[in-house]
């Protein structure tokens, strides 16, 4: 089996007359916790849901694995169901308890068993420390607590590679470590992760390689230490010199 | 850190009696008795002289007793006015204040009451009794009456029904991203917006056994016409519900791989529909008042709406009486689902309907 997660092949993305993505070449291996930095409007978060098509390339090729994703005949359902997202917002469905959220896609999408799904939950909630919130509603949850149940609900589909974008970043301060720290614990469990993040302490420590990307190129990709230690293109210097 | 312990203020009886003064307990005592007497006093008198025959009414508007209620009304209500425009800025707590100024108000109402009152009875009060408050012959017709009043419910919770689920259907399509299943959709919506409630009733009620030689009756035709026009009006209100709400919550269902289809299912459908409730009821209420123009079907004496029935009436007995039934027939069936509607607005509003189920 190959060790190439996700792959993409020059990416170029338009919206409208402005040119997002200007040609991204990069492969995810397994086990690799990619963080993707860069200043806002860079393209980092677009690049993040291209993976998943969740933006589709206006050209280039997109693989899971080794399946083209990109390829309309692909079943973009099931590919899906293998790459977790989580988003900003947390997202979660206001009209469902925190176990509902996560046993729906179970139910609907993997067509597991009601009981099944209800024991898959519990055990992703309690993995997020949230199993005493189960029958809780998003909206007498904390933010933080939020997005723990989003995390728990990307995980409970068991996919092989999550993608994280700006997760922390609508949260109150003190409420960042809490969604940090899990996210840290799944990347010492050896998940294949890809998070865009303006969390620099969160990319040194926990990141294995680190983009940095500007005006929809990747100008930096090496690991996190070396880049901070020593940035090698004018651009990253001067943002990590704002960032840090 | 010092915990001051805060005790929550008792806003009793006991409070508001304390915040008072007997300037303002009497403005606003004066206000309340003016509008009372012109209220009660009048309906006491009508109901010690009875409804019918015509002539009791009459008596009653042209009694002393009237013109007494008419004269203290006034003068009660014109103390309570002066009353409050002279201490109501002087009152020395919030409570006191708003016991002038409401009982000015109250007697300000008095006034208007009194004077229309005062005009009213000493006018011709005969001829506008026999035509429009002469209820025996009515009352022989109550049961009909009420059967008209199940006319007009049945037509229009039919049509409510019948017209979601078409309307459900039309916005489905009508949100397609693809042009050739979003054109019919459209331009069935528009039509049926585009033309009047009236045309679309008579066309179908008659056109259609005409043109196309089909014995429809005119009670279904009715029900058809209104469900097809519920139908377009329903599907905006879907659409607008669905578009409501964020595009963010469809990308949470993509991004598990729900379909379209099992995001909007499971995930967008079930959010939107809450959002649209309290608009549906609104368009039921239009709908009750609406389903009058069957009239112009002309309906057999037990398919009548209470419409059709106050019509009837008065065009047999040339008392307009029966239309005032009408009225208040349309009313009590309307008043408890505007009800409805503010209630729920509200629960929408404060997100209790956001939480739950």
């Amino acid at each position: 089996m190959s060790q190439s997660v996700a792959r993409l092949v020059g990416i170029h993305k338009w919206f409208g007359d402005n040119h997002v993505l200007r040609g991204i070449d990069i492969e995810v291996e397994r086990g690799q916790v990619v963080v993707v930095i860069g200043p806002s409007g860079s393209g980092k978060s677009t690049l993040l849901r291209v993976i998943n098509l969740l933006e589709e390339p206006t050209e280039g090729k997109v693989f899971f694995e080794d399946t083209e994703v990109t390829d309309i005949r692909t079943d973009l359902n099931k590919v899906r169901t293998n790459i977790g997202i989580v988003f900003q917002g947390y997202n979660l469905f206001p009209h469902k308890t925190a176990l509902g959220n996560i046993t729906i896609a179970l139910e609907k999408v993997l067509k597991v068993d009601s009981d099944e799904a209800k024991t898959r939950a519990l055990e992703q909630l309690d993995h997020v420390g949230l199993k005493h919130k189960a029958d809780s509603y998003p909206g007498q949850l904390s933010g933080g607590q939020q997005q723990r149940v989003a995390i728990a609900r990307a995980l409970a589909m068991r996919p092989k590679l999550m993608l994280f974008d700006e997760v922390t970043s609508a949260l109150d301060p003190e409420l960042v470590k809490e969604v940090l720290d899990t996210m840290k614990e799944l990347a010492g469990e050896g998940m294949t992760m890809v998070v865009v993040t303006h969390e620099m302490g969160f990319a040194r420590e926990v990141g294995s390689r680190l983009l940095f990307i500007d005006e929809g190129l990747i100008l930096e990709d090496g690991p996190p230490k070396e880049i901070f230690a020593n940035p090698s293109d004018e651009r990253t210097k001067s943002f990590l010199s704002h960032v840090l | 850190m010092a915990t001051a312990q805060a005790v929550k203020p008792d806003r009793g009886l006991a409070w508001v009696r304390k915040e008072s003064t007997s300037t303002s307990l009497a403005v606003l005592g004066v206000g309340a008795v003016a509008i009372l007497l012109v209220i009660l006093g009048t309906a006491l008198i009508l109901i010690l002289n009875g409804f019918t025959p015509v002539e009791a009414v009459e008596r009653a508007f042209k009694s002393n007793e009237t013109k007494f209620i008419c004269l203290w009304s006034v003068v009660l209500g014109v103390a309570s006015v002066l009353g409050a425009l002279l201490t109501a800025k002087k009152m020395p707590t919030k409570v006191s204040r708003e016991q002038a100024i409401a009982g000015g108000v109250l007697g300000a109402q008095a006034i208007v009451l009194g004077v229309l009152l005062w005009v009213f009875s000493s006018g011709d009060v005969h001829k506008f009794a026999i035509n429009y408050l002469d209820f025996a012959p009515v009352q022989k017709q109550f049961p009909a009456f009420l059967h008209a009043a199940r006319n007009t419910v049945f037509l229009a919770l039919t049509s409510e029904l019948a017209g979601i689920v078409l309307g459900l259907a039309l916005a489905g399509f009508a949100s397609s991203a693809r042009a050739v299943v979003r054109a019919p959709a459209r331009t069935y919506i528009n039509f049926f917006r585009g033309t009047p409630l009236l045309w679309q009733i008579v066309f179908i009620g008659v056109g259609i056994p005409l043109g196309l030689g089909i014995n429809i009756s005119t009670y279904t035709a009715a029900v058809i016409a209104l469900s097809l026009n519920m139908g377009a009006y329903s599907a905006e209100v879907f659409r607008a519900g669905i578009q409501s709400i964020e595009k963010s919550q469809l990308e949470a269902a993509r991004g598990l791989g729900m379909s379209y289809m099992q995001a909007m299912r499971y995930a967008i459908v079930p959010q939107a529909v809450r959002r649209v409730i309290p608009p549906l009821m609104n368009e039921f209420v239009i709908l009750v008042k609406d389903t009058s123009l069957v009239l112009f079907l002309g309906l057999a004496t037990n398919e009548r709406d209470l419409l059709s029935w106050g019509n009837q009436g008065y065009g047999n007995t040339f008392n307009a009486t029966f239309l005032i039934y009408t009225a208040l027939g349309y009313l009590a069936i309307c008043l408890p689902a505007i009800r409805l509607v503010n209630v729920l607005e509200k629960r929408l509003r404060s997100g209790l309907v956001g939480v739950g189920a």
